[in-house]
């Protein structure tokens, strides 16, 4: 077993700092080592034993072991395998060895542990805030465990301003964002230009962070969650949703009935069907190739009919219940999802082959945005952007979840490392999916929808879960709870390991390839912001300013 | 009378690009959305684009707004003096009030135009968006003049109406020089109308609109209108050089065949724009550069008389 081997030789090499394991099943590993050894335990993880990383997870468990956690996940992609490696902190002025030198992935999440849960990472070269608004007091983190959900901070500053670092000589400053025609969400980059050259940058992001892990931690139940979680992203929120679900199941140890793994395959795949020709369509915009941006969203359209056919809705499918699916594939959607699977593979066939032969498209997207193989090791880069630089990661192949064990299907690779190169393995990989669907159709057994769950979830144990969103690996970390809700909740969306990537992908490039560069990574700002609610229950238009916004956000209103 | 009737003729001339412009521009995103599988907006939609957009509010903007103000004005002064020269279906109105050198100064000024917009407004990305203009305007303006100059070397004068009629294959031998520079200009003529893909400058998706970002309601209306008119008018100045024929058959005939090839030209820059990406600044520039290449070898020819 996999999973033994490689704790067996993480013991030979650091003996007693090794201070227990737990191996819950096939492809799960959890070690718990002393604090002192974290930072080399990684540091041999991710280099000698050449692990993937995934994210860092900070938690608050002072009120079970009063101590803080921190945790740093890897995946042995060939080998079906991801571990967490964990140690817990005390609860006083809790530091921790930062592993972002030797893991430079890991720079994000050790800024948002420090931001959010209070920890700080020893030895972190750039401990900027990333994730807490502008005029957040410093010292106050809201995900501990004593600051409520809705509570407000003493000293909250609305005139603090973020202060910018300085940007390098002969360089002027381009603001790019927070609202840009190719922004579809509010994100920040400060360019460095020399005349048309991109020369770095510095991202503020996180605008619209809205807390919803401190939400689930503190008044969702753990079926109220999978539908919260599907908002986290308007393109791949059903990944999300079956994320969450997975990964409260496998801590758990419960198994979806074999029809709901189906069901759960079908819509991840109708969903990533819709996401790359939505996202061919708007590279194509992004270089102002409105033709194909027209004609590849005209026919992505039925996919949304079908989506709505099944789940009610074209988006937010609200799929997944713990232990199971809440929505049925009749054999009357089954004919219909069947002909517009042959309608789809007609119409994309030609699409495909036109593009990949038009000079025009190749001379704005070759050799533009390059994330080579080192980049995507050292950043943590998934999806598509890792395979295109021919680094062969799937989770669905990799971690399989769902039914994808049972399924035949490729992994589409291609080796140009640049934009192009992604376009390619995005509109191949509708054809996988389309073969995915046809043989869930074909696979598919009758039999119930949801496992009924008698007993409480056991409480205090940890759940991983990877699903490969059309952008890459969306990674959901949970540590089951009391009160019916789970003690920790931590997404990685991909967008959170791409985005780092950004500023290595247009240094020394032109200007107007910044943009499509970052729109080759696919960016979803909400993913990685996590959470955005928009309330349609007054129709009156107001302008607010900030000050009542902020009152209003701050008084509860039944 | 004989300072009337140049007068009355360019007016006409004035009103027809006036009519005409926000047609072309209808019936160009009308068969832009057939392309792209939309039913696009009514054929008579830019007219009610421009009313409305003049109906608004005239917001002071950018770093200095009577510069910004000044650009407008010029930008519609220039296209429509421009309008008077070229002849629309009948002989050049103003003929006798200026020669072919104040058409490629004109033509010229209409790109500054764009440069002082894009000052006016201050901004980084309308600086960004200058700078690309400039440097589009230094290798793609001497384009349409030696064209214009191959013409006036062919006839031996910079008469309006000598030139302008064809003339650039009025040379003795086969009029290769005139051959060459109608290839040249089908092949940058989507640069001066300012369409995909040498939409460079103000490119939506990277620079928001560059120079034009600070422009809104009459303002924006009138750039917008100049741009139309500008279709128009170096549509009508590429048939008139180098498709020349029909021109002269009785009146209706002549000019219907006039706006016909008008319309068709307007229909290629349709069909390239649908069916391209967008170029960036260096890669344009270098395709400028051979264009402007092969134009120099078409000058020297033209003056051996080829």
């Amino acid at each position: 077993m996999v999973a033994r081997e490689k704790l067996s030789r993480l013991k030979e090499k650091f003996g007693t700092a090794i201070q227990r394991a737990d191996l819950p099943g096939a492809g799960r590993l959890f070690v718990f080592v002393e604090p002192a050894a974290l930072k080399a335990i990684c540091q041999h993880v991710f280099r000698d034993l050449d692990a993937r990383y995934i994210i860092s997870i900070g938690a608050d468990d002072r009120p079970f072991s009063g101590k803080f956690m921190v945790a740093h996940n890897f995946a042995f992609d060939k080998e079906s395998l991801l571990t967490s490696i964990a140690t817990y902190l005390p609860a006083d002025n809790p530091k921790v060895d930062s592993i972002s030198d030797v893991v430079p992935a890991a720079n994000w999440a050790e800024r948002e542990i420090h931001d959010l849960i209070g920890i700080e990472p020893v030895g972190h070269r750039y401990l900027k805030r990333l994730v807490l608004p502008d005029g957040w007091p410093d010292g106050v983190h809201p995900l501990r465990k004593d600051f409520a959900w809705n509570q407000v901070p003493e000293g909250y500053d609305d005139t603090r301003e973020f202060k910018f670092d300085e940007p390098p000589e002969g360089c002027t400053v381009v603001p790019f964002g927070p609202f840009h025609p190719t922004l579809d969400e509010p994100a920040h980059f400060r360019l460095y230009i020399e005349g048309e050259m991109v020369r770095g940058c510095e991202y503020r992001g996180f605008m619209v962070h809205r807390g919803i892990e401190k939400l689930a931690e503190s008044v969702l139940t753990y079926n109220d969650i999978p539908m919260m979680a599907e908002r986290i992203c308007g393109i791949c929120g059903c990944v999300h949703n079956v994320a969450y679900a997975q990964a409260v199941e496998s801590a758990a140890a419960i198994k979806p009935p074999p029809r709901a793994e189906y069901i759960r395959t079908i819509m991840l795949e109708i969903e990533r069907l819709h996401s790359h020709l939505l996202w061919v369509g708007l590279a194509c915009h992004i270089v102002g190739f409105d033709t194909l941006f027209m004609q590849s969203w005209r026919i992505r359209e039925p996919i949304m009919w079908i989506a709505e056919k099944i789940s009610g809705n074209r988006k937010t499918y609200a799929l997944c219940v713990i232990g199971g699916v809440r929505w049925d594939i009749t054999p009357e959607v089954k004919d219909e999802l069947r002909k517009l699977l042959d309608k789809l593979e007609a119409e994309w066939t030609p699409v495909v082959a036109a593009v990949s032969k038009d000079k025009n498209i190749q001379k704005r997207t070759r050799g533009v945005g390059i994330a080579d193989r080192a980049l995507v090791k050292n950043m943590g880069l998934v999806g598509p952007v890792a395979r295109s630089a021919g680094v062969d990661i799937d989770c669905r192949r990799d971690h399989p979840y769902a039914a994808y064990d049972r399924l035949d299907f490729e992994v589409i690779t291609e080796g140009g490392c640049d934009v192009w190169s992604r376009v390619l393995v995005r509109a191949k990989e509708v054809f996988e999916s389309i073969k995915i669907i046809r043989q869930c159709l074909e696979k598919m057994e009758d039999g119930p929808l949801q496992l009924t769950i008698k007993d409480e979830l056991p409480v205090g144990r940890l759940g991983l879960s990877s699903v490969e969103a059309p952008r890459g690996e969306s990674h959901h970390f949970v540590i089951t709870g009391e009160n019916n809700r789970p003690r920790r909740w931590r997404v990685r969306a991909p967008t959170y390991q791409n985005l780092q990537g950004i500023p290595a992908m247009i240094k020394d490039q032109q200007l107007a390839d910044m943009t499509i560069s970052l729109g080759s990574i696919d960016p979803c700002f909400s993913c990685t912001d996590r959470m955005e609610t928009i309330d349609l229950k007054s129709g009156v238009t107001k302008v607010w300013t900030q000050e009542e916004l902020l009152k209003l956000t701050r008084t509860k209103k039944t | 009378m004989k300072l009337l009737l140049p007068i009355l003729g360019g007016l006409a001339n004035i009103a027809i690009v006036l009519v005409l412009a926000p047609f072309f521009q209808g019936v160009l995103r009308k068969i832009t959305a057939l392309i792209q599988s939309r039913q696009g907006p009514p054929i008579w939609q830019s007219y009610f684009d421009l009313l409305k957009l003049l109906g608004k509010e005239d917001i002071e903007s950018g770093e200095s707004p009577l510069m910004q103000r000044f650009a407008v004005y010029l930008a519609m002064a220039t296209v429509l003096t421009v309008a008077c020269l070229v002849p629309m279906g009948f002989a050049a109105p103003m003929n006798a009030a200026g020669d072919v050198i104040l058409l490629i100064y004109l033509l010229t000024l209409c790109g500054i135009c764009t440069l002082l917009a894009g000052l006016a407004a201050g901004s980084t990305y309308s600086l960004l968006g200058t700078s690309r203009e400039m440097m589009t305007m230094i290798s793609l303006e001497p384009l349409f003049a030696i064209a214009i100059v191959v013409g006036a070397v062919h006839t031996q004068s910079f008469r309006l109406d000598t030139v302008l009629n064809g003339s650039v294959y009025a040379s003795a031998a086969f009029p290769w020089s005139g051959v060459i520079m109608l290839g040249v200009m089908l092949l940058s003529f989507q640069a001066f109308v300012q369409r995909v893909p040498f939409d460079i400058s103000e490119a939506e998706t990277e620079l928001m609109e560059g120079p034009l970002m600070e422009y809104s309601g009459p303002k924006l209306a009138l750039f917008k209108y100049a741009q139309m008119a500008k279709l128009v008018i170096y549509s009508a100045l590429f048939v008139t050089l180098f498709v020349p024929w029909g021109t002269g058959l009785m009146f209706p005939l002549g000019w219907l065949v006039f706006w016909a090839k008008v319309a068709g030209l307007v229909l290629l820059v349709t069909l390239v724009a649908a069916t391209h990406a967008r170029y960036r600044i260096d890669q344009a520039i270098r395709y400028f550069a051979v264009l402007l290449l092969v134009a120099l070898v078409a000058l020297v020819l033209a003056s051996y008389g080829y």
